[in-house]
């Protein structure tokens, strides 16, 4: 589903370039989650960005269902990132005017594609049935990370990406939040692509990578009782 | 200071709001300062005091051997005066003032000897010798379209000397010629008047003595009287410049909420870092008096070249309305420049306080949180909207009690504020309403609509200060449309007649003996006679009572029997005489119909009852109407205003040709079409001023809502970010804020409609009447609106497109930081 093939990117700064992703190679298959493991300023969320087309890369590919997205234009990356992807944030980034339910439906509204039934599902399996009317400001962070996480799965995206989607919980909480976001992953069929710090999150994940020095390294697997 | 040297987006933002404000304020500041002083020596002709007047009982001016005369008696205190208007050949009409230099008394200057007058210098000999000089100050040469040393031609033929543009003291917007020329420029060698320096009480007492039968010693009143009946116009000034300075200080109060919003990380860091908020609060007040020095220097730098823009108009416009003198020449003073300082420190004080403090009382942690800022915009709208009602209910208890202009405006005040303050509630409960009809299905609309949420916090000052600036515009523009109306329509019936001659050799029976063309069709000798009436200036003038334009006038009001009474009581006189009196007398001098007033003549009281009052409009003195022949036999001082000649459609030609036949020369005549052009340029002329400032208001109120749309749309970077990365695109952006932003503009235009209406309502029932005590029907014009619309609509689109530029550019480092990671 996700292919990097030869993936580089220089950030050209005062005195120096700096070399952030050098060569990299990675593949992500339907359903499946991997996490990205690396220090701050390794250039994980630069990654990220190269995947959801918000950044172009300097040299190598992108491919993305199948298809060359590398050098897509913008209209085009707008209809797949509608459409095929959703994007995580630690800091939640729900519209602070609209209430629960209308942020949860927000993106599959833009991609035309609200399944009800699904909505029901997600808003029970993440205990938002009853907050539907609640304004963001009146939740718990938790609480917006939930929606967060369902506003990214009802338009049933091929892949999710998040970016330090617990650093603002507490660790219990980033517990049940992963486990969910996991879980839901795999019941719509959606791959995830998690950007952590955290060696205990990413030890829930089917693959580990590390990021150091522009180079993606595959990590062994650790056997996790879920 | 740094924060400004950082960002100069907000530091334009600050010295604009600073300049406006302090410049216009400033500007009509000097103007009424400079007027009042000018009133001030009023008593002065050209520098020199004259504290009594010799004038003719019957207006018909002073001779010249009259005034030689009191000269050969010793009397050097006394010289001549000539007073009147030249029509020029293209229908121009310019007033001129002339007399004679080497008689002007020199202890009349005061200490200062000749260094005030015009024998100053030694360009006067060419000025006084055959050949002469006209001078005009340059306001007077720039509206004439004249150069140096042009000759201007005149209607009756003549030339007027050559033009020497300089000014002279008190000479205004009048040509200024040496007696010798005058005469040689009009036809008769009469003096207007002859001027007095102030006189012992003895030497008073010969020199009316030494007075021929038909001339009378007055005392100079001018001052007086010009204080009084302009007191109201500069009160209305006042409150333009004010209402500037409020507008200015909404982009100030903009300006600085968004740039303490932008330093409240560092507050925050610098709180954290055990810095007291006293030691914050003294930072930002030495920042402040930084920018009150700033703002001052600059504003009195715009407001004094502003002034000095302005100050003709204003001063043709007292010159016409008032016959006060006014000198185009600005100074500025001390005192003058200490207080457009302090108005700035005031307004930077005023506008700082409240966010400062709401800034500063939170606690750190509150002070980053998004949802504390919500909630405490919501408790601020709720404040507002009590202080709203607070006004309203203060405006209704006002609103009773208006008796003067002061108090008018402090009702206005109470009401725009009022409406004001309850604008964001208003809009609110709009954009709920809206919410709440549109379907599930439109959650585009339902996202734009809820999104004006997010701007209302920062928009709702700029929408306030667009609220007012709109009701400003659309009520002054209904008040002027109005006023331009009523004049124009009054023009039409109160100058009916043809033509108007001021010739009083000519009378009404010398004219119809000569009628052997048939072009008279009716004729109208009126008298009238200057007095005094409640402390003011008045005019009686007596009319023929089946005169056209008698016969034709429209009364507001009126007894019973009124119009015929005063009518049929035209020759015999009855006490008490029915008299018709201006509205201005119902209004100011708090007289109502069927009232019986006093006018005493010469000791003698005579009674009169009030039967009908006429519109006046713009006439600052009282004015009553009585039968030619009661106002010939009650007053000895009676001086002819005229006559009015009524001709056939196609006879206005041969009855010129016999008024110069009757010994009328060209230039004592005016026909109604160029009275009425001319009446209607000094109307426009008078309310340019008014236009200028509504232009600049509405200038003023767009910088503000670009100042606030701009904070606002850089404050919620990260969020269109995140917008961006849900795959939004930017033209889904530009509708969802747009929408509204028009929304909200909507709502603000629409409620300045009924508003301007009302601000319009007060100005011509309430502040006209209670300042210059008289009515006119209110006008509703759409067009005027829908322009002002039109205007608003491009200034708002303009604001928006440069902030979607500014987007533009910003997004995409917005995007590089989503997730809150550099790299």
């Amino acid at each position: 589903m996700l292919k990097l093939s030869k993936l580089s990117k220089t950030f050209s700064q005062p005195g120096d370039d700096v070399r952030v992703l050098d060569g990299v190679d990675f593949h992500l298959s339907p359903a499946k989650s991997a996490a990205l493991l690396g220090e701050s300023g390794s250039g994980k969320s630069t990654l990220l960005h190269l995947i959801t087309g918000l950044d172009k890369p300097d040299s190598g590919d992108i491919i993305f269902n199948g298809d060359v997205v590398t050098d897509f234009d913008e209209k085009q990356w707008n209809r797949i990132r509608r459409t095929e992807l959703s994007l995580i944030f630690q800091q939640y980034h729900l519209i602070p005017t609209l209430n629960v339910l209308d942020n949860i439906q927000l993106q599959a509204r833009l991609a035309d594609s609200v399944d009800l039934a699904l909505l029901d599902h997600l808003m029970s399996r993440l205990g938002l049935t009853t907050l539907g009317s609640r304004l963001p400001h009146q939740l718990s962070g938790g609480q917006q990370q939930r929606v967060a996480i369902a506003r990214s799965l009802l338009h049933k995206p091929k892949l999710v990406l998040a970016d330090e989607p617990t650093g603002n919980l507490d660790g219990e909480t980033s517990k049940t939040v992963i486990q969910l976001l996991i879980e839901l992953t795999r019941e719509t069929g959606s791959g995830l692509l998690v950007v952590t710090h955290s060696e205990d999150m990413a030890n829930h994940m089917d693959s580990r990578w590390r990021l150091d020095r522009g180079r993606l390294i595959k990590q062994p697997a650790v056997n996790v009782a879920e | 200071m740094s924060h400004y040297r950082r960002h100069p987006g907000q530091t334009a933002f600050m010295a604009v709001g600073l300049l406006t404000g302090v410049a216009l304020w400033l500007s009509v500041q000097l103007i009424n300062d400079h007027a009042e002083a000018s009133y001030g020596e009023a008593d002065q002709l050209l520098g020199a005091e004259s504290a009594f007047w010799i004038r003719s009982k019957q207006g018909k001016g002073i001779a010249l051997e009259d005034y030689i005369n009191l000269r050969l008696h010793g009397f050097t205190e006394v010289y001549p005066v000539i007073e009147t208007r030249v029509i020029t050949t293209d229908g121009k009409v310019i007033p001129i003032i002339a007399t004679d230099l080497l008689a002007l008394p020199l202890d009349a200057y005061g200490g200062n000897g000749t260094a005030n007058s015009p024998l100053a210098g030694n360009t006067w000999l060419q000025f006084i010798q055959p050949g002469y000089q006209s001078w005009y100050s340059i306001d007077l040469a720039k509206r004439l379209g004249l150069a140096e040393g042009d000759e201007v031609a005149l209607a009756n033929g003549r030339k007027m000397p050559p033009a020497l543009i300089q000014s002279r003291q008190q000479q205004g917007l009048r040509a200024f010629l040496d007696i010798g020329a005058a005469f040689s420029v009009l036809s008769e060698e009469r003096f207007s008047y002859l001027a007095v320096t102030s006189l012992d009480p003895a030497k008073q007492k010969i020199l009316e003595s030494l007075l021929p039968a038909g001339l009378m010693l007055v005392k100079n009143e001018q001052v007086l009287d010009l204080t009084q009946l302009t007191e109201s116009l500069h009160t209305h000034l006042t409150a333009m410049g004010l209402l500037s300075f409020a507008v200015g200080l909404f982009i100030v109060f903009n300006a600085v909420r968004f740039s303490l919003l932008t330093r409240q990380g560092t507050f925050n860091t610098l709180r954290e870092l055990g810095v007291s908020v006293q030691m914050i609060s003294a930072a930002v007040i030495l920042e402040t008096l930084a920018w009150s020095l700033l703002g001052t220097i600059s504003g009195v730098l715009v407001g004094y070249l502003l002034s000095g823009i302005l100050l003709p108009t204003v001063a043709g416009s007292l010159q016409s309305l008032y016959g006060a003198i006014v000198e185009t020449d600005i100074q500025l003073s001390l005192r003058q420049l200490l207080l457009a300082w302090l108005m700035t420190l005031f307004g930077l004080v005023f506008a700082l306080a409240g966010p400062l403090w709401s800034r500063l009382r939170m606690n750190v942690i509150d002070g980053r949180s998004n949802s504390v800022l919500w909630s405490q915009d919501e408790r601020a709208r709720t404040q507002m909207m009590w202080a709203s009602w607070v006004m309203g209910l203060l405006a209704v208890g006002a609103f009773f009690r208006i008796e003067t202009v002061v108090h008018g405006f402090v009702t206005l005040a109470l009401i725009l504020f009022s409406v004001a303050f309850l604008l964001p509630a208003i809009i609110q409960h709009v954009i709920r309403g809206a919410q709440g009809i549109l379907p599930e299905s439109s959650w585009k609309w339902r996202w734009a609509t809820s999104d004006a949420f997010a701007q209302l916090p920062q928009l709702r000052i700029a929408l306030m200060a667009l609220l007012l600036t709109l009701t400003a515009n659309i009520g002054v523009t209904m008040l002027v449309g109005s006023f331009r109306d009523a004049l124009s329509n009054w023009l039409e019936l109160r100058l009916s007649a043809d033509i108007y001659l001021q010739n009083d050799a000519v009378t009404e029976t010398s004219i119809t003996a000569l009628n052997v063309m048939g072009w008279h069709v009716a004729s109208h000798q009126r008298i009238g006679v200057s007095t005094r009436w409640l402390d003011r200036p008045a005019r009686v003038q007596g009319v023929d009572v089946d005169a056209p334009d008698i016969t034709g006038i429209e009364l507001v009001e009126q007894t019973s029997s009124g119009f015929v009474s005063w009518n049929s009581n035209a020759k015999s006189p009855i006490d008490p005489q029915p008299i018709l009196a201006n509205e201005q007398v119902k209004h100011l001098g708090h007289v109502n119909l069927g009232d019986v007033i006093n006018l005493a003549v010469s000791g003698k009281d005579y009674h009169y009852e009030i039967v009908g009052f006429f519109h006046d409009y713009g006439t600052p003195y009282y004015r009553f109407y009585l039968p030619y022949q009661i106002v010939k036999d009650r007053w000895q001082n009676v001086r002819s205003e005229g006559l009015a000649l009524w001709v056939t459609s196609e006879g206005v030609e041969d009855a010129e040709k016999s008024l110069l036949e009757v010994g009328a020369e060209p230039g004592e005549w005016i026909r109604q079409s160029d009275i009425k052009r001319v009446s209607l340029e000094i109307f426009d002329r008078t309310f340019q001023i008014t236009a200028a400032l509504n232009s600049l208001t509405l200038i003023v109120a767009g910088v503000a809502l670009l100042a606030a749309l701009l904070a606002i749309h850089q404050q919620r970077l990260p969020e269109y970010a995140h917008w961006h990365s849900l795959g939004v695109t930017f033209r889904e952006w530009l509708t969802l804020v747009a929408i509204p932003l028009t929304l909200m503009v909507l709502v603000t235009g629409m409620l300045a409609i009924p508003l301007g209406w009302v601000l319009s309502w007060m100005l011509v029932y309430k502040l006209n009447v209670v300042a210059f005590g008289w009515t006119m029907p209110l006008v509703w014009s759409w067009p005027p609106v829908v322009q002002l619309f039109f205007v608003t609509a491009c200034v708002v689109a303009a604001a928006m497109a440069v902030v979607a530029l500014q987007v533009r550019k910003r997004l995409p480092d917005a995007i590089k930081q989503l997730g809150g990671v550099g790299l």
